[in-house]
């Protein structure tokens, strides 16, 4: 059965569009700006704002991108590397981060991702930016940008795509 | 995986060419790759093209490494090993190159090593493009307006769909056990019958079902895409015939001028998102139906590639379509793309308006074959006829029909309005229904018995617009025949670009009266610039078309220019080889640094190409055409294709100076089945004959005999008119390739004539000797040391690769239904090489 | 039909044969370069008083449509085409062009070389125009004493509030004299609509409640409209996300400190290319305009430039950086043009739901 199609390739780039100007518009310019991208559509993502902030505001706004597989709460063994150098780790203390991913779900990713942020650096201020929100939260978390809010049922599937992995933008529901 | 192609992996190209011509193929691709390659060649790429025409230009380019050989798998895969092609470009070739290519794609093994990319499309989108259900389905799961076919065995399952789709419906057998299982359903009361019928019908008891389209509207666009997904249109155009006439054999006009804005705009929404579907960069022409009352349009066709849409729409906006396309397919995004410097700042960009109206019709080959006797059916239907274009442009509808009439039909019978006059009523309806190619004479016969526009529109599923156009030219007629030499009747009359041929009829006169009546009253021609902004910016125009008004943009473009007349439409006999000598000529000429003008109205060769001639007249070709152009333009000589004997004439009457690119009306013949013409080949440059070789035609097939010609004493003596290459031809009854033919008795029973372009084009690409440029600087007395010292031994030189020539196997059952078999050597369509031995 | 003739402010004389109404008419005269939608571009009040020459060289082919009007009342002061076609579609009421400008008292005049013309008037920008029947002295005399009319949004904008209500969110479009483009988008999104006159209060627009408000399109220049409206801009900006479009949105840059400067050539047409400067996306829209925003005047520290025409460069789009605010020069409307400029729709209404989300 063939998936349904939620955003398409032009809405998927207005959403970015639009949460680039609310991140302009919510830090006054961009200062102290630090996009974190979540492994692995939020880094492509977060890349995806900054080349925007970059052809706006013609400065270049770092990003990184951190791997949570082994910060989740239900795998044990915590590493802390993170895939970060020594410079990265350092970079982000007293920065206003915006943490970027495509799906926001049951809130876990995030949280996970907030206590790699916490654990490696202290950053001022910790914003969320999401191409999707699907609903079904575990924990009191919610975005600051979202791209689009798509109701789900618990047992559907949200599939973002990217042209970079993908060779094409669309978030579909898989069935 | 990413589908975007960057400029840097790209080395090496391969052209695919489109292969010998055929219905619907003419010489477009071979010209979209002729424009393209020396581009490409400028971002540093290296390019290789293949063809099996002998008339692709492409093939004589300096630009590419070429190769003459028959369009097939191995060799391509050959070409791609031996020269490590990177990337291959088939969709500059049409849909017979892609198809090729999805081929090669689809036979790659493991030992035919990487293959090469496909440059404008993924090699994923490329199958699905060739694949039609798979298209079809991909397009539909994108929510795009395709008409679907439903397979069903039981009648409430058609109950079902006949709620869903609503009539009329088409109505067909699954796997049918006849040929003809189509029923178009109007009426509920027959849904019944046609399901049970079409059930008969059908070896498995099965129907397909899908709505009826025939008698919508049918409606092109072209549109471009760019790796970043940046679209635009550049060209869109509607037919006046609905559809179940071939698009093709349809007369079609640019700027759509019956539709609204709504519709369009959704139209240009459903290409875009085509092309986003696909991924393409480079250029894609979609047809759609589009059903004015319900506003309801539907997808018909989608083709990826360069097509007849193409390159009409290039020359009817001015706008560089080829020359952007091949930039896009090489990964360079719309806002990068650099042009010539004739062409505005940002004319990449801009999408082309057109303040001019330019008709399309079609030339279909009904009236060569009657001649020879062969009837074919000429009722038009969803199956190709037309074998030719050609374009008329004007400043109103009627303006432009009525030169694309005269540049499609000059010395057709069938369009003699006396012959309309002995139609009866009966047939009248019957022709209305089932319309010919004459149909636009027809429909003003209509008119003038009084027959309503409703009624008509009615009748015809043609949009009232045209009626009542029609009835204006008709009325327009009338008033101009009463009105006999009256000075304001024969302005109206060109200002609706009636010809001074067909004002000279009404008036009973000669049209050099009514030329000096316009002259002596200032009824002056005025040419208008063909140019992308519709006047908004300045611009630096190369083409022109003739109107009646008051600002003429065109003044003489050099003291010392050379003008060309072309050779018009693709035609059966000539086939692509009129394009092709005037295109080299061109070439030559701008070679020896000559201004050049070309005068022509076909869109579908290399001859109106924006680079190829210093200014162009995009016009009929009829005398009095030729006449204004050459008053204004002063050429210090003209180059005309010798069978235009009465222009040669007039204008020689003029004291022009006329270079005669030697050519006969083509008389259709050639050896029968049992027989063998043979030539001697022989080039005379003014002075001297030069023997060439010897050539053997059987029916269907060329060759060159291997054995030197001698130029026999009492040929010597003959006296030929014009520098060119000439043959001396006689038959034999066999049917054997002959090593040697005896000459030693040639003068009996054989003739002189012009060497025929297409063998002028084999001979050219056999023996590598560029016999028409020979021709040109012959004529213009610019023949250099070389050029006489080959000829004087040219005949020494024997072939040692085998090449000959064969004519392809063109469909004229399918497309023509003719009374007898029609033979391909006397009307020849396509022709490719053959390596033989 | 009747020779009439069509003369300039700079004395240039065309001849032609008069359609519609046939009296004498004055405008400023200006050409369009669009192949289609020829019956939107005659109704869209943002050409109040001005005279249409288009560049399409057959006008008239599809008929007059009920669905094809910007306003009820066509208020162009002339149309100049090269070829008139006769067709009547409409078929309970015959209606065709010529007898539509009829009905509206609007002269037209065809068989004109509107391509020299347009030729013409792309050197000397747009001038005073006037169709006369006889291009005598006393016609050239009138054309020079005549006064054009600078008031065209008080003839265009509506003096009274009106509803185009819907079950979706509150939209307040301010009204200088709009085309029913923006209205049809509203109702695609099912919109509740309020059409205020430019003259309201801050106070009565937020007593409404609005999620949104619009800056609608009209015709002339901005600079004739009170300090007042500029006011309720920056008051509203700050409060309800907003979409200026056209005037609207000269109105927009003008609140915020920008200034405006008349275009190298004026521009009326769809075929140049927009760039969304953020994503370096390029589209095509209705384009209709003699000013743009100085980019040079726009304060950086308040305005992003967010949309540029490629061919010209003028300044396209705008956008405030702290406030959910922005505007567009062309016509995201579609009507007539392309259909991918509608996605400035889209984005207004996903900043409102967005806005309505996170405030309130």
């Amino acid at each position: 059965m063939a998936n349904k199609e939620v955003l398409d390739n032009a809405s998927l780039q207005r959403a970015l569009t639009r949460i680039t100007y609310e991140i302009i518009e919510r830090n006054k310019g961009g200062q102290d700006l630090v996009l974190v991208g979540i492994k692995t559509r939020g880094e492509f993502l977060a890349h995806r704002i900054a080349s925007r902030l970059e052809q706006l505001e013609e400065v270049k706004i770092p990003v990184m991108a951190i791997d949570i597989t082994n910060f989740r709460d239900d795998v044990l063994n915590h590493d802390d590397s993170l895939g970060l150098n020594d410079e990265e780790r350092t970079n982000i203390a007293d920065k206003n981060i915006v943490l970027i991913d495509d799906v926001l779900f049951t809130g876990r990713t995030i949280r996970a991702a907030l206590d790699a942020l916490i654990h490696i650096g202290r950053p001022k201020t910790i914003s969320l930016a999401v191409l999707v929100d699907r609903g079904h939260r575990e924990l009191p978390i919610r975005a600051d940008f979202v791209g689009k809010n798509i109701p789900t049922a618990q047992n559907e599937k949200i599939k973002v795509f990217v042209q970079e992995i993908d060779g094409r933008d669309a978030v579909e529901i898989v069935h | 995986m990413s589908n975007i192609t960057t400029n840097k992996e790209i080395k090496k190209v391969l052209f695919i060419g489109a292969g010998s011509n055929d219905f619907g193929r003419e010489a477009e691709h071979d010209a979209a790759i002729y424009q393209v390659m020396p581009e490409l060649r400028g971002h540093g790429v290296e390019v290789f093209v293949i063809d099996e025409n002998p008339y692709a230009l492409s093939l004589e380019s300096l630009a590419a490494t070429t190769f003459w050989q028959q369009l097939t798998v191995e060799n391509i895969k050959k070409i791609i090993r031996e020269h490590h092609i990177d990337t291959v470009a088939p969709l500059f070739g049409g849909q017979s190159s892609l198809r090729l290519w999805a081929e090669v794609v689809q036979s790659w093994a493991y030992g035919d090593g990487t293959m090469p990319n496909t440059l404008g499309l993924s090699i994923d989108m490329l199958l699905k493009v060739n694949n039609l259900p798979v298209l079809t389905a991909f397009m539909s799961e994108h929510g795009l307006p395709v008409i679907n076919n439903y397979v069903l065995k039981a009648q409430d399952e058609a109950n079902e769909l006949l709620r869903e789709l609503q009539l009329p419906l088409m109505v067909r057998a699954l796997h049918p056990n006849q040929t003809n299982t189509r029923h178009v359903v109007e009426r509920l009361d027959d849904f019944e019958d046609a399901i049970n019928l079409a059930k008969v019908q059908s070896v498995t008891q099965e129907v397909i079902i899908s709505r009826a389209i025939n008698g919508l509207k049918e409606v092109s666009l072209e549109v471009l895409r760019d790796f970043r997904g940046n679209k635009m249109q550049i060209g869109a155009s509607e037919d006046m015939d609905p559809i179940g006439i071939h698009t093709s054999d349809s007369l079609s006009v640019s700027p759509i001028l019956t539709i609204q804005d709504q519709l369009i705009g959704k139209m240009r929404d459903y290409a875009f998102r085509v092309a986003d579907m696909l991924q393409l960069q480079g250029i894609m022409h979609v047809q759609f139906a589009v059903d004015d009352e319900t506003r309801r349009i539907y997808i018909i066709k989608v083709s990826p590639y360069i097509d007849q849409m193409a390159t009409r729409m290039a020359l009817a906006t001015g706008y560089p379509t080829m020359l952007v396309a091949v930039n896009l397919a090489m990964g360079i995004a719309l806002e990068d793309i650099v042009l010539p410097h004739n062409f505005g700042v940002n004319a990449a960009m801009m999408e082309p308006m057109m303040d001019h109206v330019v008709v399309k019709l079609p030339v279909f080959p009904f009236g060569e074959l009657s001649e020879a006797g062969v009837s074919v059916k000429r009722q038009l239907n969803s199956v190709q006829k037309s074998i030719g274009t050609t374009l008329g442009f004007g400043r109103t509808f009627i303006e432009a029909l009525e030169k694309a009439i005269r540049s499609a039909h000059f010395n057709n019978a069938s369009f003699s309005p006396t012959n309309m006059a002995n139609i009866n009523d009966d047939e009248l309806i019957q022709q209305l229904i089932h319309p010919q190619d004459n149909r636009v004479l027809l429909l003003i016969e209509a008119i003038k018995r009084g027959y309503e526009i409703d009624e008509l529109a009615e009748l015809t599923a043609i949009d009232e617009f045209y009626f009542y156009q029609l009835q204006h030219l008709h009325t327009l007629e009338v008033e101009i025949e009463a009105d006999t030499d009256n000075i304001e009747s024969l302005r109206r009359g060109k200002r609706y670009g009636l010809s001074d041929g067909l004002l000279a009829r009404f008036w009973h006169t000669d049209f050099n009266i009514i030329r000096t009546l316009a002259k002596e009253n200032s009824i002056n021609v005025s040419y208008k610039a063909v140019e992308p902004s519709a006047g908004e910016f300045p611009e630096n125009a190369r083409q022109y078309y003739a109107t009646y008004e008051t600002e003429n943009e065109s003044v003489q473009i050099h003291d010392n220019a050379v003008l060309v007349i072309g050779s018009g439409a693709f035609r059966m006999g000539d086939a692509a080889s009129g394009g092709y000598a005037t295109t080299i000529t061109l070439s030559e000429l701008r070679r020896l640094q000559y201004p050049t003008i070309i005068m022509n109205n076909n869109p579908s060769d290399a001859t109106l190409l924006p680079h190829l001639a210093d200014k162009q007249y995009l016009e009929p070709l009829e005398i009095s055409d030729v006449m204004r152009v050459v008053e204004l333009e002063k050429p210090q000589f003209i180059v005309i294709p010798g069978n235009r004997r009465k222009l040669i004439k007039a204008l020689r009457n003029l004291g022009q100076r006329v270079v005669i690119l030697p050519k006969e009306r083509h008389t259709p013949n050639g050896p029968n089945e049992n027989q063998s013409e043979f030539a001697l080949n022989l080039f005379y440059d003014g002075h001297d004959s030069y023997p060439i070789n010897l050539t053997q035609h059987m029916a269907g097939e060329m060759r060159i005999i291997p054995q030197i010609a001698k130029m026999p004493d009492d040929l010597l003596a003959t006296h030929i008119d014009n520098p060119g290459v000439y043959q001396v031809i006689w038959y034999q009854n066999t049917t054997h390739w002959k090593e040697h033919v005896d000459t030693s008795n040639i003068g009996h029973d054989t003739w002189l004539r012009p060497m025929p372009f297409g063998q002028v084009a084999y001979l050219t690409k056999a023996m590598q000797i560029q016999w028409i440029r020979l021709t040109i600087r012959a004529a213009t007395n610019e023949m250099t040391e070389e050029d006489n010292a080959m000829l004087s031994t040219i005949n020494q030189r024997l072939t040692t690769e085998q090449i000959g020539v064969i004519a392809s196997d063109v469909n004229y059952r399918l497309h023509l239904q003719p009374s007898k078999v029609i033979d391909g050597t006397r009307f020849e369509i396509g022709v490719s090489v053959k390596h033989y031995g | 039909m009747m020779k009439r003739h069509l003369i300039l402010e700079d004395g240039t004389i065309f001849q032609g044969l008069g359609f519609g109404s046939p009296a004498t008419t004055f405008g400023e005269i200006i050409f369009h370069t669009a192949m289609t939608g020829y019956q939107e571009i005659i109704t869209d009040p943002i050409y109040d008083g001005q005279m249409i020459v288009f560049a399409m060289p057959v006008i008239g082919a599809g008929g007059i449509h009920a669905e094809a009007y910007e306003s009820v009342k066509p208020t162009i002061s002339g149309m100049i085409v090269h070829d008139l076609a006769e067709v009547s579609v409409n078929r309970q009421r015959r209606m065709n062009l010529d007898r539509f400008l009829k009905q509206h008292n609007i002269p037209g005049l065809y068989q004109v070389d509107t391509r020299q013309l347009i030729r013409h008037l792309r050197e000397t920008g747009p001038q005073k125009a006037t169709i006369v029947d006889y291009a005598d002295e006393h016609a050239v005399d009138q054309l020079v004493a005549t006064v054009l009319t600078n008031k065209q949004v008080q003839n265009t904008a509506t003096p009274k509030p009106y509803a185009n209500p819907g079950r979706g969110r509150h939209i307040v479009v301010i009204d200088f004299g709009l085309k029913h483009g923006i209205l049809r988008m509203l109702g695609d999104y099912d919109a509740n609509v309020s059409v205020l006159p430019y003259t309201t209060s801050v106070e009565e627009v937020l007593t409404l409640d609005p999620d949104g408000i619009i800056l609608s399109t009209g015709p002339g220049d901005p600079r004739t409209l009170p300090e007042s409206v500029l006011t309720l801009i920056r008051v509203l900006q700050s409060k309800v996300p907003m979409l200026g479009i056209g005037l609207g949105h000269e109105l927009f840059a003008l609140a915020n400190g920008a200034e405006l400067k008349p275009l190298p050539s004026e521009h009326h047409g769809m075929n140049h290319p927009i760039q969304e400067i953020i994503s370096r996306q390029i589209f095509y829209a209705m384009q209709g305009q003699g000013y743009a925003v100085d980019g040079e005047t726009i304060n950086r520290k308040k305005l992003f430039v967010t949309y540029r025409d490629l061919v010209d460069g003028a300044v396209q789009g705008l956008r405030h950086r702290e406030f959910p605010a922005f505007s567009v020069q062309f016509f995201p409307d579609a009507a007539p043009g392309p259909l991918e400029a509608t996605a400035v729709f889209a984005d207004f209404f996903e900043t409102v739901e967005d806005y309505v989300e996170h405030y309130n």
